[in-house]
């Protein structure tokens, strides 16, 4: 039974919750926070007997997220899930809280119900052990705000710490080898996901690279047991791909969830066209080497499962996030035994239903001309972002804000850190944000024209979007790339000068 | 067409640029690839041909093949990893380097690394290659923000701010430099080497040595330019010119930050 302590807690949340509206700001944290206050084992509670998926890690969290709350949806479940960015302890305890009345609805009406819960990697550690999710998955671990966090090591501890203090079943990335490392002493309960080494595209990695400038800093050339570099047969970006170490032998786990494409493709169009594999409980794809071989389109070929799907959200890091999405659905399936309403088909296939999150590559029309929001915080994220935008065939502009206000690190050197080198750049180039010099300069560095570049201070961001809206000829996008707080203003300048949605929901 | 491609044509064709990255893939935190991007901009933009050379755990380090070293910062399991082949086995051939006037540019980890030692925050003491004379100790507190800096030997007439260093420093060592050694710059704002003493970095000969991360150079043009003269004089002799390159887009990415400071920031 909840105790009074719990009703008083929940109370309080909902009152904080009503006062916040009514100042009219947004409320998806602080309820959370004082409802913590008062019931310090409030999150417990709220998740106890519950079917919790949770997703963490430096990238992808809330597309992945936003991907497997749609096919639990998509599916027939009642799903509760946090918004983007309030994934603390206060952010997901005022989710639960507020997912109560359509858990209670749901279970009236004999729903099932799924929680599906983002949370921040550094917090993964202290919050997993309330949540008791039944199915857990990491994404991977790139460099992120590093003045704020510290290091990607001790970022990783933390997770495994959150991973030893619950039951559920571990997906990981088998292409990070970050990440796949955490199988260790877990091997019972891991299953990894990744790209097909056969659809990864085989970088040269060698230095100075291609063009003939650097290549972007890495985050895990280096062997994690014995300090040997890694060898690479493939490459899909980052330190991401088939990895192996000489001396101690380790390697790149084969994946049970797997997606092949075709290389020649090119993963900026949209509604492009992916295989997902699965295969199947206990296996992995190195199981199904010779069948691929041999077989040409190896549909249902001893047990292995192919799905093509249509991907509504492009770019070839989505490529990890949908297989993350279904796998963790399909896991969850196994595991509540749901086998059948959560088949690999159906996951795979809900997929195609999938919209994208405001800031995650959403086109928007403004009367007859385009925009598109690509949030970028990290490196690794505006290397996807500029690799997407290079490679879309309606980009005619690229507008990018660079703010360096606490929540998004102080520190804005990282940009330096990313190969602008090698990415061509819309014909033309708008800068704002804070550290708009920064960025600016940044572009010049790459070998863009300065004549190519307005760049204005944060104070005329909004003017610049005019110019950059009116600039733009219909039928072409302007791609927008926004650093965490300058997302904040750009969207409420969006709400306010052309009457968008509130996207606070 | 830009100012600085107007200058690409200038009779420097003949002249090359050889840097050596070290470790640039343990060592490339914080951006600091951005300080080799600069080297070799404006390098290039000037017509020099420039050679990019990266050396790395087991690769052979011999001065005679290079102009210019470039020593970065890493995460502390990354400079576990390199400290060993960076004090015993590439060791003396640096040290022999650095007596014989080869340039050096050093950043936190980097600067740290030609010290005496580096003394963790529980007393351990991690032998260091003792090639400068200075030593580091680690504190709790950690120096996060942006810096800024004055460099005297960078003074040029007629350029108010030419002597003015812009950086964003991340460290918990504090460094203290012995009598052989200059520190770089006075601190204007910032903690600098060690918090106490009002000044940054250190110099020793053609050794230059910072904390500043990240667009270090791209952001200090003149100290670019500082380094890539002093590196092909000693290639091609006292007589050898530098030729002017506008610093344009550099001054104003420094006016924005300039006037972004001034403004004070405490948003969340």
């Amino acid at each position: 039974m909840a105790s009074i302590r719990f009703h008083i807690a929940v109370f309080s949340a909902k009152c904080t919750h009503l006062a916040l509206r009514l100042m009219g700001r947004g409320a998806t944290t602080l309820p959370g926070k004082v409802a913590v206050k008062i019931d310090p084992k409030i999150l417990q509670k709220l998740c106890k007997d519950r079917d919790c998926v949770t997703i963490t890690g430096t990238n992808g969290k809330t597309t992945t997220t936003h991907m497997i709350t749609d096919i639990f949806r998509n599916c027939g479940y009642t799903v509760v899930t946090n918004v983007s960015g309030a994934n603390l302890l206060s952010g997901v305890t005022t989710s639960m809280i507020f997912g109560m009345k359509d858990m209670k609805k749901a279970e009236k009406e004999g729903k099932k119900i799924i929680c599906v819960l983002e949370t921040d990697e550094a917090a993964y550690g202290k919050i997993a052990c309330q949540i008791m999710p039944k199915v857990s998955v990491v994404t991977n671990l790139f460099r992120d705000q590093l003045d704020r966090f510290g290091e990607l090591a001790h970022t990783r501890e933390l997770i495994a710490k959150g991973l030893d203090s619950c039951e559920a079943q571990i997906l990981l990335n088998s292409d990070d080898s970050l990440v796949s490392e955490l199988y260790k002493g877990r091997e019972g309960r891991t299953v990894f996901y990744g790209l097909s080494e056969e659809s990864m595209h085989y970088n040269n990695v060698t230095y100075p690279d291609k063009s003939g400038v650097l290549p972007a800093s890495s985050d895990a050339e280096y062997c994690t047991e014995c300090k040997t570099k890694y060898t690479y047969t493939a490459r899909s970006f980052g330190h991401l791909g088939a990895f192996s170490c000489e001396k101690c032998g380790k390697k790149r786990k084969s994946p049970r969830f797997f997606v092949k494409y075709d290389l020649s493709k090119n993963p900026s169009d949209e509604g492009y066209e992916l295989s997902l594999l699965d295969a199947g409980a206990g296996k992995t794809e190195k199981d199904f080497e010779a069948d691929t071989a041999n077989t040409a389109g190896s549909q249902g070929v001893s047990g292995l499962i192919e799905k093509r799907v249509k991907l509504p959200i492009p770019g070839m890091h989505n490529f990890y996030n949908s297989i993350a999405a279904v796998s963790a659905c399909v896991c969850m399936g196994e595991k509540i035994g749901d086998t059948e309403g959560l088949s690999f088909d159906k996951c795979a296939a809900a997929l195609e239903h999938v919209e994208a999150a405001f800031g995650r590559m959403e086109k928007i029309s403004i009367g007859d001309k385009k925009i598109c929001v690509l949030l970028v915080k990290n490196p690794v994220g505006l290397d996807r972002a500029l690799s997407f935008v290079a490679g879309a065939s309606d980009a005619e502009g690229i507008y990018m804000l660079l703010n360096s206000n606490i929540a998004d690190g102080k520190d804005v050197s990282w940009i330096w850190d990313v190969d602008f080198e090698s990415k061509e750049f819309p014909e033309k180039v708008y800068v704002s944000g804070d550290r708009y010099g920064d960025m600016m300069l940044r572009i010049v560095y790459s070998g863009v024209d300065r004549s190519r570049i307005i760049a204005k201070p944060m104070e005329e961001c909004a003017e610049l979007l005019d110019q950059a809206i009116s600039d733009s000829t219909p039928g072409k996008c302007l791609y927008i790339l926004p650093n965490y707080t300058s997302m904040l203003a750009l969207r409420s300048i969006l709400v306010k000068r052309y009457h968008l949605k509130d996207f606070w929901k | 067409m830009t100012k600085g491609k107007c200058f690409s044509k200038m009779d420097n064709t003949e002249k090359e640029l050889r840097i050596c990255h070290m470790y640039p893939d343990l060592l490339n935190l914080y951006g600091d690839r951005g300080n080799v991007l600069s080297l070799i901009r404006r390098a290039e933009l000037r017509g020099i041909k420039v050679r990019l050379v990266p050396v790395s755990i087991g690769d052979d380090f011999d001065e005679d093949d290079f102009d210019i070293v470039f020593l970065g910062g890493g995460q502390d399991a990354e400079q576990n990893v390199i400290r060993r082949d960076f004090v015993e086995v590439k060791g003396p051939k640096v040290k022999e380097a650095i007596e014989n006037g080869m340039v050096f540019l050093c950043i936190c980890g980097g600067y740290q690394m030609l010290g005496k030692y580096y003394q963790e925050h529980d007393g351990t003491k991690i032998e260091c290659l003792n090639a400068i004379d200075i030593y580091t100790v680690g504190e709790d507190v950690r120096y996060i923000q942006d810096t800024i800096y004055e460099a005297d030997f960078l003074k040029e007439d007629g350029v108010s701010d030419s002597s003015v260093l812009y950086g964003f420093e991340n460290h918990s060592g504090r460094t203290y430099l012995g009598p052989s050694v200059k520190p770089m710059a006075k601190v204007i704002e910032g903690a600098g080497n060690n918090g106490k003493d009002g000044y940054e970095g250190a110099i020793y000969k053609n050794v230059y040595c910072t904390y500043s991360h990240g667009s270090f150079l791209p952001k200090n043009p003149r100290m670019t330019d500082h380094l890539l003269r002093i590196a092909l004089k000693r290639r091609y002799g006292e007589d050898y010119e530098l030729p002017v390159l506008s610093t344009e887009s550099e001054d104003f990415a420094r006016a924005a930050l300039l006037k972004y400071k001034e403004k004070g920031n405490t948003a969340p």
